[in-house]
């Protein structure tokens, strides 16, 4: 009787995967997932690479050292992965213009409410590196500011996504870290729905 | 008093609730894969190449036992499967409590509550005590099971 514990478990292991295979193939972009992910956290790979991503904390000053958030520069930082800035530094580059703005959360949180202007690129969902790819692709200058953002406090998919962006050749990727919730808080420009 | 635990009356209806949980569980996981893969990735404790292919698979395994169960297939290997995923999920979410690194158990798909960290915390050890109350279940198909095939 015992040796019957082995097969039946394979049964059971196989058909979940057939089953899975199915409703996979079947689902939308929102609820597809590759079957090999790419979210391992970046610092032995970031490391291996003889670059560091910059701890938590060590943001570059904000503009509350008395430069204008505005006027504030980003050089690019090729030599890591992200720098994460402050509410004022996000702010000051929505406002300039021409900044990208892209929003780590889910395609449904999204959609719910976020910075005006930015574009859904959902690490969690399956179509994030085709979107990476194609941001690559519509040729904008790498050293400009690219600004990532999720829900703030202990949310990851930010720098999930920067890490993205750096390794396809953006080198001035910057982490909102206060993300979403900081600029409701700010009252600044926020969008609803599918599009930017 | 062993007699009664050990019951069919009592084993089957243990089973049923044991199933149904399992049933009820993968369903809201399937409903959400990507959610579920992040739920997954916050436990620190997959390597992220496998973080899709569990998040996939696990749901649909849980569904599968969870309604061999229920229907009476092969009610032995199903219980002993879900024992050994309760004991799985225990010492997953025990890790990360002693970390004191607060994660959404993603037992039901993915919450969108906004909680505190001491409150994330504090459900986590619910959910531990859950799962060692389901694991009980299990323990108790399995004796029941034992005890049937000795007495033939």
């Amino acid at each position: 009787m015992r040796s019957r514990f082995l097969p039946e478990a394979v049964l059971f292991l196989l058909l979940a995967i057939v089953l899975a295979a199915a409703t996979n193939a079947l689902a939308g972009s929102q609820r597809k997932l590759k079957w090999v992910g790419s979210y391992d956290l970046p610092a032995e790979r970031l490391a291996a690479a003889g670059v560091a991503a910059t701890p938590s904390g060590a943001a570059p000053a904000s503009a509350a050292s008395g430069t204008s958030a505005a006027s504030k520069s980003f050089p690019p930082h090729p030599d890591k992965a992200w720098l994460e800035i402050s509410g004022d530094d996000a702010a000051g580059l929505h406002a300039a213009g021409s900044t990208v703005f892209l929003d780590a959360r889910r395609t449904n949180v999204y959609e719910q409410g976020h910075i005006a202007g930015a574009r859904p690129f959902s690490v969690w969902e399956s179509d994030v590196d085709d979107k990476v790819k194609a941001l690559f692709q519509e040729g904008r200058d790498q050293s400009q500011p690219v600004v990532v953002y999720c829900s703030g406090g202990d949310c990851e998919d930010s720098h999930t996504l920067a890490q993205k962006l750096y390794f396809v050749g953006f080198d001035n990727v910057l982490v909102y870290k206060d993300g979403f919730p900081d600029w409701q808080k700010r009252n600044l420009p926020i969008h609803s729905g599918a599009t930017p | 008093m062993r007699g009664r635990l050990l019951s069919s009356w009592l084993t089957v209806r243990l089973q049923f609730v044991l199933a149904a949980f399992f049933v009820v569980a993968g369903i809201a996981k399937v409903a959400d894969p990507p959610g579920f893969a992040h739920e997954i990735h916050n436990f620190q404790l997959v390597p992220g190449v496998a973080v899709n292919a569990m998040a996939l698979v696990l749901p649909w395994l849980e569904i599968v036992v969870g309604s061999a169960l229920f229907f009476g297939i092969a009610t032995r290997s199903a219980a002993r499967i879900l024992a050994v995923l309760l004991l799985v999920f225990i010492v997953a979410l025990s890790i990360n409590l002693a970390r004191r690194r607060p994660v959404d158990c993603g037992c039901f798909g993915t919450s969108t509550v906004v909680k505190t960290t001491e409150q994330r915390l504090a459900d986590m050890k619910l959910a531990i005590a859950r799962d060692v109350g389901l694991l009980l279940l299990a323990a108790q198909s399995l004796a029941a099971e034992r005890e049937r095939l000795r007495r033939r």
